[in-house]
């Protein structure tokens, strides 16, 4: 009898002690899963977001942090230069600003406002009316959650006040015509959002014109986002280019790590419990049927092939826990995913679980690692165990 | 001496006092003879991290600038260093900031068009002398001044507080956990009862009752958990300066990251209790509802 089909038998005879290993590796293997998920799931899912608009390169005037960045000044300038090199196919100045609606009641609506420059890439999709025309005219393409909060539809004009302090906004409202209704891939949840021209945010701001938080760039696919960021670089040294590798290189070295080190820690706690699980197991089981594998020995079993026998019992019970664990882990992760989801502030489209083949790879080698490593001690122990004085023990006395 | 030009952003956008330093530039050394005139310069308090980054210290002069380019530097003596206030929202960013005098900080960032621009502050912070009267005295002082927003600095964000979200999903782990070593248990006292099948139909034997059988499984099985549990809370206080060490070294900074209380101690415990119990009085119940020869039975 071939030694899988040996272990197999061996496992049925304890139908009882088998399903609770295989629960335990479950549950561990479930949670170990999610926490592969968890280690590069923001990661992926932001570099999904920043490739999923259109634009490879952000330029900054500084390399600071978001919140002690300055703002670059003469930006709509600066984009037209970018535009005009041979590596860029699209550069498109970019600021966010606040703003509340010119309505009654104590807390007007706050409203996270995107001023965009002249162009035909989109970072949001129309769902209803029409896009930011061209021209002088103060439009305002929202969101639909706005819409729906200001009972306005493509073609109304409302209210809206900057909101350019710390405290209540002090400054006149600003008419503006809803041109259309869209999406917006970076709002959370519960945002309220407006995009318009430079023009009105300065308006709103009563600001001076012209300034930006950043110039989204988009390269040529014949070039690349690193050419385009060498060319950049060259053609305005103050300014500070990076490709989307490198913004998602600076949050991996600062912003993404503890949900890395949280994942790492468990990981390993899961791997542990599942060793230990399984050796006390197969270490128990081993220990009753002492006489039996002397038997074995006895006619003629290799110490070779009752280890082997030992090491597939292992293979079986982390290799069907670990295949329950897949689903149980997915079905666990969207629980776990809509929590850390409901942190203020982030987008929607935003996930902290994300699955990749990787994750499959890596949860497979190391619960093949915990296969092996819980099968080592109970393998020792039959490989040396001595055929005479145990049957003499186990069957004689 | 070093000498160092920074500059600062957008001040009265930024946090009192509190500058963000973003931008390193060279260092210069300043002649020796200059000691005297040190002695009139504003002085300011560098950040631990800030004066470990630029190896600056008590005594020595940096330059200042509230321009982006670092345009029309002020100077001033550097006092001392301080630890930054340990601020879990910024964990992971570089605390390079500097502490000014109030009317430094305003003269630095003034706009000479702006007239308002040198007398204009982010905030004001107020302590009141009753702490928990600080969401009406907000309203109060709201009505009163509309041009200013005020808020309880504490308490009122409920979902909106992001360590309430991450609470929420420590203890979703925690549940996971728990799970998992619940199995964990039952497979162990499983393994128990096995072993003990003919000591309990011996005990049978002797006379004592399924239910002063199934008791004693019941306080082993308190017994085993109360003890894991003292372990694991045990293991924990030990361990707890480990991780702390470990995480303010990786990120620079005096937060307390865990923090075992009596109160988590005791949860702990009297999660754990029950558990075992159960875990252990569901493994030995198919023992103790054998029949007695059955179970002697070889």
């Amino acid at each position: 009898m071939r030694a899988l089909a040996f272990a197999w038998r061996s496992l049925a005879r304890r139908r009882g002690r088998t399903m609770l290993g295989i629960l335990g590796i479950a549950a561990a293997g479930a949670l170990m899963f999610d926490m592969l998920l968890l280690s590069r799931g923001l990661l992926v899912s932001v570099r999904e977001m920043l490739d999923s608009i259109g634009f490879d390169v952000r330029v900054l005037a500084s390399e600071g942090l978001p919140q002690s960045r300055v703002p670059l000044e003469h930006a709509l300038d600066a984009a037209r230069a970018l535009a005009s090199l041979p590596e860029v196919a699209a550069a498109v100045p970019f600021r966010i600003g606040e703003a509340e609606a010119a309505v009654g009641g104590d807390r007007p609506p706050s409203i996270a406002v995107f001023a965009i420059g002249s162009t035909t890439n989109r970072i949001w999709t129309i769902v209803d009316g029409h896009d930011l025309p061209e021209g002088d005219e103060p439009s305002v393409v929202v969101n639909d959650r706005l819409a729906k909060r200001l009972h306005a539809s493509p073609g109304d004009g409302i209210q809206v006040r900057g909101r350019c302090t710390a405290g209540p906004s002090i400054l006149p409202p600003v008419t503006v015509r809803i041109a259309g209704v869209a999406s917006f891939p970076f709002e959370s949840g519960a945002q309220l959002t407006m995009a318009t021209r430079f023009a009105v945010l300065d308006r709103l701001c009563e600001r001076p014109p012209g300034e930006a938080d950043l110039i989204m760039v988009a390269s040529r696919p014949e070039s690349g986002p690193d050419a385009a960021v060498d060319a950049i670089r060259k053609a305005r040294p103050d300014l500070y280019a990076f490709s989307n590798d490198e913004v998602i290189e600076r949050f991996e070295a600062v912003g993404f790590s503890y949900f890395r080190q949280i994942s790492a820690a468990l990981s390993i706690v899961t791997v542990s419990f599942g060793v230990v699980l399984i050796t006390v197991l197969l270490t128990v089981g081993v220990n009753q049927r002492l006489g039996e594998i002397a038997a074995l020995r006895a006619i003629g079993f290799s110490r070779r092939r009752v280890a082997v026998d030992v090491l597939w019992e292992s293979i079986l019970l982390v290799g069907i826990g670990g295949a329950v664990a897949l689903p149980l882990g997915l079905a666990l992760s969207m629980w776990l995913d809509a929590i850390l989801r409901s942190l203020p502030g982030v987008p929607a489209t935003l996930h902290f679980f994300v699955f990749e083949p990787r994750a499959l790879w890596l949860h497979a080698a190391l619960l093949a690692a915990v296969a092996v490593g819980a099968a080592l001690y109970p393998m020792w122990l039959v490989a040396r165990l001595p055929i005479a004085a145990t049957l003499r023990r186990e069957f004689v006395s | 001496m070093t000498h160092v030009r920074r500059s600062i952003a957008g001040s009265t956008r930024g946090v009192l006092l509190l500058v963000g330093l973003t931008v390193g530039l060279g260092h210069a050394w300043l002649p020796a003879a200059a000691s005297d005139a040190q002695a009139d310069l504003p002085a300011v308090l560098l950040s631990r991290q800030l004066a470990a980054a630029r190896n600056l210290s008590a005594g020595d002069v940096v330059e200042l600038s509230g321009d982006p380019s670092g345009a029309n530097p002020r100077r001033f003596r550097v006092a001392g260093t301080y630890e930054p206030m340990p601020d879990p929202i910024r964990v992971t960013s570089e605390r390079l900031e500097v502490r000014l005098h109030l009317p430094d900080l305003l003269d630095l960032g003034a706009d000479p068009d702006d007239p308002l621009a040198a007398d204009s502050l982010s905030a004001i912070n107020i302590t009141l002398e009753n702490p928990d009267d600080a969401g009406v005295f907000a309203r109060d002082l709201a009505a009163r001044v509309p041009t200013v927003g005020v808020r309880a600095s504490r308490g009122g964000e409920g979902d909106r507080n992001p360590f309430v979200v991450l609470g929420r999903f420590h203890l979703a782990i925690a549940i996971l956990t728990l799970t998992t070593s619940a199995v964990f248990l039952l497979a162990l006292m499983v393994l128990l009862a096995d072993e003990r099948r003919e000591a309990v139909g011996t005990l049978r034997l002797l006379g004592l009752t399924r239910g002063r059988v199934l008791l004693q499984v019941l306080l082993e099985g308190a017994l085993i958990a109360g003890a894991g549990a003292l372990f694991g809370v045990a293991f924990a206080a030990l361990t707890e300066g480990a991780f702390n060490r470990y995480f303010q070294w990786r990120y620079d900074t005096a937060l307390v990251f865990v923090r075992i209380t009596p109160s988590i101690a005791w949860r702990a415990v009297a999660m754990a209790l029950p558990l075992g119990m159960a875990a252990s009085v569901l493994a030995s119940w198919a023992l103790v509802r054998s029949e007695t020869l059955a179970l002697v039975r070889r």
